[in-house]
């Protein structure tokens, strides 16, 4: 790793000061680290967000109440909270699912969700691939068995954070606090498709940080599930996730929230699986279609073709593990 | 959190207040003007880039020292503080071999920066006992036997003792996901399971224990023992030690973090080593300049590699190259030894090496076209090889496909259309990289009068034969020391590239230069097991016989040769007429090393397949049909198939299914619902071969005290407890009281740790050394000594020691070639919606002779078992081939099989007395990695229904064999 000076930031307000082209700064440091040891990042100066008391709350607040997150909240914390268990069970899934009991201690939200692609030829300081500002994109005509299936057509990454499906799913919105103030915005519009911008994963500005994460209140009868399906369950990256949040009437879905990880560069909401859903009876019949309107129009690549089959089973089973029936 | 309105506070903008939750934002500490908040940053300590003094609490003992803002808690730990019970494997977060506490949690010390440590207290594996008493966990570690090479122990200690302090009674699966993040390359994970469930006073869960002396099966020896060596033992029954489980005798250093490895290894004025490596996978070497590396401060040697890698050109050209030519990505080029690793990391950018990029394949099928580029300008040989078979000297070469290596017996193509049916195949495989934890490397200390090696090798005496024929230097001279090493399966065999540029690097500064690979260049350029298609046709009769096999095979191993697929395929069962013509195909990738077992799982995973399908033709039950196929005469050679050991798979077969409960076998298919259930079994059979340069001395002091001394190295396995309890079975005393001294070239020369002979060479003059001891004991003392303890016996010795020195014969009566082996049984669930194979449970029934210390034998049967579920479902080594690179040369995304696909592991081990040296013990590393892959894929085909050739079974290749992939072709 190269050096680098270190500064230890007093609050997030303070580290927002030193935002400038040069500094990064560090949360967990998980996913900082694994770049800088590659050799992808070589900031000037790390500014130490972790350890600044207060950032890393899970509270409800208000009634009924909205999940309030702070930045360093850990993933082990969200996993263990009995607020999110209860009241959030996806959010807590997710995040008990993530990577390893130590990387989950270590690993903090904000971190999560503004990790970079895990994408093999990203990760490699060999490859000088379009996300860092080359010409090709390698994974197309490349080793791409764990590649999108959709919106791929410029970039092939994977959104790399299982949790920022299920906090899609509930409909979070992301608190960024910048030299400028405050801007409120759903988690949903914080990521951007590679057409945006292909060297980029969202839209957080360049004096920005996240400030807070809000999940809100669900409202009426709600039945959520999370199911992350990998090679290997000890530890792996997903190879298909989903986040499914049903607003219930009944035995009647009134309004569907249906994400998908692993399947495009952002967490990809299935909107046509959502609209099949809303009004119907959720059994195995309506569950079998929402998964395949889900699968409508996916555009795979060469080696990763069997991830349809895949999500169109683990969709199926997650809206009826959300409801409690069989799959 | 505050809930404070921050819009009241003076000097906080009114825009930055959140609407629509009318919640507040909670910062902490002040809220400041945005003129102030820029003022914030100079009112900052910043500390960096160069040194920075920090506390740190490790232990309960408060440590100041410096460090530099890159250093992580595990790299302070290991080299500032001295502390290297915390290892470092991937050095990316991915193993969790380097788990320490903070403040009691657990977490990667490689991925925490020491300067963000702070006040929190760090507990590391050397923390955890209070003084002599050793925390629970620890203790059972021990009971259970749950370590081998020991590398990764500290992590997985680390990780049960944060889970046990704060669950007093935690399930199976709280144990599993407590250390789901922990790589075991050895496959400890079921005694793990049972360590950390006894610790908390509960039993452990099924599938952890063993059965062994199940059966007894005894051969006539076929000639006396020499008048120089004792007489057989009986029956380990009558034994006190041998054939009774022993925890290891090393087991205190590797759960303590006491045990030191090469990576471990730290001399006074000691280098930093890095590699220049090739980012080209084919290339000529124009010029290298090492001069900007040279003036780097701190930089004290640099060399330009001279030796080629891979194979040797039959007909060398006429001017040879200026440089080696590249000819894999990865390859090293020169190396520079330096006082700090980070000035070494930098003066290894500074070399400029000028490449003239050449053409290139990185794939078996594109290496086999017509005008593929060449790997090799015209037919080569290779000395070592992958070990697959096929590496024979002189054999044809066409482009990049060298061979046949042909074996031939009777006549094929006559005899084929003999035949009532025909079953038949194409198998593929995938190269699988051995992934040791303990990277490969050295610390090389060249001085005047001899140079030292302390190497992580699985052959201390290769290393030292290899500096001497490289460096002209006498053996006498040469040293290498492997007290511990961190797994091998292998690869760790000989100097290596590496070590040659470390002893280089030595000699050059005068100083020991320490080098230890990373987890890429592991991945990358010290070997691999080769990937193979193969074509086998079984040509069988109605009476269930067979009538004529052939076999056809490539096998890819880089640069390297050994490809083979192994020998079962024509001589596993009986057949007059039987060819193997196996080929090589080069490809610029990194060669390919022997890894365990190699070839033998490729070729099992074909023709268990196909017996399976013959004896569904037949409608016979697999089992039955074995029993009837291995009964014939088999073949003789190599590793042959002989009477005993096809006895011992009778005795396997019948007491495996037994205990599996193979009468639970349905048809193909048969479970309604989308997962189904299968069950399926397969055989093993490994080659015999007797390391006469196997050698030891036995000195018994006049106190009593005993040492064992030989070059012997313990790669894991438990050599060193096996060894102590053949001496002390002999001496009449404890293992403990044994005092091991192996690893050691200064000691008589040992075996090395491979082919699953090292117990087989050592034991026998382990044995014999002890028994010439105590005969020359009593010799000089009187026989009435025979009466007393040794102890009291030795007080009376004349001189202040005796010794005797052993070195192994051959068998009685002559080699007998023969083999061992097992069986093996496997319960898989398939899901068939999304390609998902579980592996739930496996019985394995395997012989080794006279079984040393069931204990360990069962942890290296578990271990063969996980390399051979994880060969069968997981690993898989992914070429770019646009730029000829491996895309995942990491440990997250080249997959290993961890703790929950750990399946419930049943032992049972057979002791088989033949009567043919002292100790008629045998091997069991190998064969207990063999038919796993095979077994897994007959048990997915009765779960349903179709056949799977293709290793990895990966979702892709089982949805595409179910016909799920809407018509697109799932690739590998």
């Amino acid at each position: 790793m190269k050096s680098f000076e270190w500064v230890q930031a007093q609050s997030l307000d303070d580290a927002i000061a030193q935002l400038h082209h040069g500094v990064v700064v560090k949360a967990g440091g998980v996913d900082l680290i694994d770049r800088m040891k590659e050799g992808l990042d070589e900031p000037k100066r790390v500014v130490n967000l972790h350890g600044i008391a207060g950032l890393d709350g899970i509270k409800q607040l208000g009634t009924p109440g909205e999940l309030v997150l702070g930045p360093l909240a850990t993933l082990a914390q969200m996993a263990a909270s009995p607020d999110v268990r209860g009241r959030w069970p996806a959010l807590a899934e997710a995040c008990a699912h993530a990577a390893t009991p130590q990387i989950r201690n270590m690993a903090t939200i904000g971190g999560n969700l503004v990790q970079r692609p895990r994408c093999w030829y990203f990760r490699s300081a060999d490859f000088h691939c379009k996300k860092k500002g080359g010409s090709v994109c390698y994974a197309q005509a490349g080793e791409n068995q764990f590649h999108a299936i959709v919106g791929n057509a410029l970039c092939a990454i994977v959104h790399p954070s299982s949790v920022a499906t299920a906090l899609v799913a509930y409909r979070a919105n992301l608190t960024l606090k910048g030299k400028k103030g405050e801007r409120v915005l759903p988690l949903e519009q914080f990521f951007a498709p590679p057409e945006k911008d292909v060297t980029r994963e969202n839209t957080l500005g360049p004096d920005e940080l996240i400030a807070q994460v809000t999940v809100p209140a669900p409202i009426g009868p709600t039945r959520a599930a999370y199911h992350k399906q990998v090679e290997k369950e000890s530890f792996d990256w997903p190879m298909a996730d989903v986040a499914v949040v049903l607003r219930m009437d009944g035995r009647t879905c009134s309004r569907a929230s249906i994400v998908l990880g692993a399947a495009a560069p952002i967490p990809w909401r299935a909107r046509s699986a959502e609209q099949t859903l809303e009004g119907r009876v959720v059994d195995a019949a309506a569950a079998e279609a929402a998964a395949d309107a889900a699968m409508h129009g996916m555009t795979p690549l060469a080696q990763n073709g069997y991830k349809v089959p895949v999500f169109r089973a683990v969709i199926r089973r997650t809206i009826l593990a959300a409801v409690g029936g069989a799959s | 959190m505050s809930e404070e309105d921050p819009s009241s506070r003076p000097g906080i903008s009114r825009r930055s207040f959140l609407t629509g939750t009318g919640l507040s934002v909670a910062a902490a500490g002040l809220l400041k003007t945005s003129e102030a908040l820029a003022d914030a940053a100079a009112a900052d300590k910043v500390e960096g880039p160069g040194e920075v003094a920090i506390t740190m609490k490790v232990n309960e003992a408060i440590h100041h020292f410096k460090v530099m803002p890159g250093t992580t808690l595990a790299d302070a730990l290991r080299f500032d503080l001295g502390m290297t019970g915390t290892k470092v494997v991937c050095d990316r977060g991915s193993c969790s071999a380097c788990t320490v506490h903070l403040d009691g949690m657990p977490v990667c010390s490689c991925m925490t920066l020491a300067l963000d440590v702070g006040t929190r207290a760090v507990t590391t594996v050397e923390g955890l006992a209070n003084g002599d008493k050793l925390a629970p966990i620890q203790e059972q570690f021990i009971a259970h036997d749950a370590m081998q090479c020991g590398f990764c122990t500290p992590g997985m200690v680390m990780s049960c003792a944060a889970l046990l302090a704060t669950n007093q009674k935690p399930s199976l699966e709280d144990v599993k996901t407590a250390v789901s993040g922990n790589l075991c390359r050895c496959g400890t994970y079921p005694k793990v399971f049972a360590a950390a469930m006894t610790a908390s006073g509960q039993k452990p869960p099924p599938g952890t224990q063993v059965t062994a002396h199940a059966a007894v099966l005894h051969e006539e020896a076929k000639a006396a023992h020499p008048s120089d060596e004792p007489p057989a033992w009986p029956s380990s029954d009558k034994l006190k030690v041998v054939g009774k489980s022993q925890p290891r005798v090393d087991g205190r250093l590797k759960v303590t973090g006491q045990a030191r490895y090469t990576a471990d290894v730290r001399l006074p004025g000691m280098l930093f080593a890095r590699r220049v490596v090739s980012p080209h996978p084919h290339a000529r070497v124009r010029a290298i300049d090492v001069s900007a590396a040279e003036r780097l401060p701190g930089v004290k040697a640099v060399h330009v590699v001279e030796r080629n890698e891979g194979a040797k050109l039959r007909n060398p050209p006429k001017v040879a190259e200026k440089y080696p030519l590249v000819r894999y990505a990865g390859q090293c080029v020169a190396g520079v030894a330096a006082t700090t690793q980070a000035i070494a990391d930098e003066a290894a950018k500074l070399v400029k090496v000028t490449y003239e990029p050449l053409p290139f394949v990185v794939e078996m099928d594109d290496a086999r076209k017509d005008k593929a580029p060449l790997v090799y300008p015209g037919p080569v040989d290779m000395g070592g090889s992958g070990g697959g078979g096929g590496a024979a000297k002189g054999l044809e070469q066409h482009g990049n496909v060298r061979g046949p290596s042909r074996r031939d017996k009777g006549d094929v193509e006559a005899a084929m259309k003999t035949a009532d049916f025909v079953v038949e195949g194409v198998f593929d495989t995938q190269v699988q990289t051995h992934s040791a934890l303990e990277t490969h490397g050295v610390v090389a200390d060249w001085r005047p009068d001899g140079v030292t090696v302390y190497a992580s090798s699985q052959a201390t005496s290769s290393v030292r034969d290899e500096i001497a024929t490289v460096f002209d230097v006498p053996k006498s001279k040469v040293r290498v020391i492997t007290e511990f090493m961190g797994g091998g399966f292998g690869a760790k065999f000989g100097l290596g590239s590496f070590g040659t540029l470390a002893v280089a690097l030595s000699k050059k500064a005068g100083a020991p230069v320490r080098l230890m690979l990373d987890r890429k260049e592991e991945h990358l350029c010290v070997g691999n097991r080769p990937s193979t298609v193969q074509t086998l046709k079984v040509g069988a009769r109605k009476d269930g016989s067979l009538a004529a096999i052939a076999l056809e095979s490539h096998g890819n191993g880089g640069i390297a040769t050994g490809g083979g697929v192994g020998w079962m395929g024509t001589t596993l069962y009986a057949c007059d007429n039987t060819r193997s013509d196996q080929y090589d195909v080069f490809t610029n990738g990194g060669p390919a090393a022997a890894f365990r077992a190699p070839g033998q799982p490729m070729g099992a995973f074909a023709i268990e397949q196909l017996v399976d399908e013959m004896a569904e033709h037949l409608k016979m039950d697999p089992l039955v049909l074995r029993d009837k196929l291995d009964a014939g005469a088999g073949a003789p050679a190599p590793g042959g198939n002989d009477a005993a050991t096809r006895a011992a798979r009778k005795v396997e077969r019948r007491i495996g299914a037994e205990k599996f409960g193979w009468h639970r076998r349905r048809a193909p298919g048969s479970d309604k619902g989308p997962v189904k259930r299968g069950l399926g079994m397969a055989q093993s059979m490994w080659g015999r071969f007797v390391e006469l340069d196997s050698s030891c001395e036995v000195r018994l002091h006049k106190d009593g005290s005993v040492e064992f001394l030989s070059s012997v190295q313990d790669i894991g396995t438990g050599t060193r407890t096996a060894i102590a309890m053949i001496v002390a079975e002999e001496l009449g005393i404890r293992p403990e009281d044994v005092e091991m001294k192996i690893g050691d070239t200064q000691y008589p020369v040992g075996p090395s740790s491979g082919g699953s002979k090292t117990l087989l060479g050592i034991t026998a003059p382990a044995r014999v050394a002890a028994w010439r001891v105590k005969e020359q004991l009593y010799r000089q003392v009187g026989d009435a000594a025979r009466a007393l303890p040794l102890r009291k016996a030795a007080a009376k010795l004349a001189t202040e020691s005796i010794r005797a020195q052993a070195q192994r014969s051959e068998d009685y009566g002559g080699d007998p070639r023969g083999g061992y082996g097992g069986v093996q049984f496997a319960e898989v669930t398939v899901d068939t919606e999304t390609g998902i194979i579980k592996v739930v449970r496996m019985v394995a029934a395997h012989d080794c002779g006279r079984v040393v210390n069931p204990l360990a034998v069962q942890s290296q049967v578990n271990g063969g078992i996980l390399h051979g579920l994880s060969f069968a479902l997981y690993e898989h080594r992914h070429m770019d081939r646009a730029t000829g690179r491996m895309v995942n040369p990491n440990l997250d995304q080249y997959k290993i099989a961890m703790a929950k696909e750990t399946p419930e592991i049943e032992v049972v081990l057979i002791d088989q007395y033949l009567g043919r040296n002292a100790t008629d013990v045998q091997g069991i590393g190998e064969p207990a990695n063999i038919p796993t892959a095979a077994a897994i894929a007959n048990a997915v085909y009765n779960a349903i229904g179709v056949r799977i050739r293709t290793l990895p079974m990966k979702p892709a290749v089982v949805l595409a064999a179910l016909g799920k992939l809407d018509g697109k072709e799932a690739r590998k």
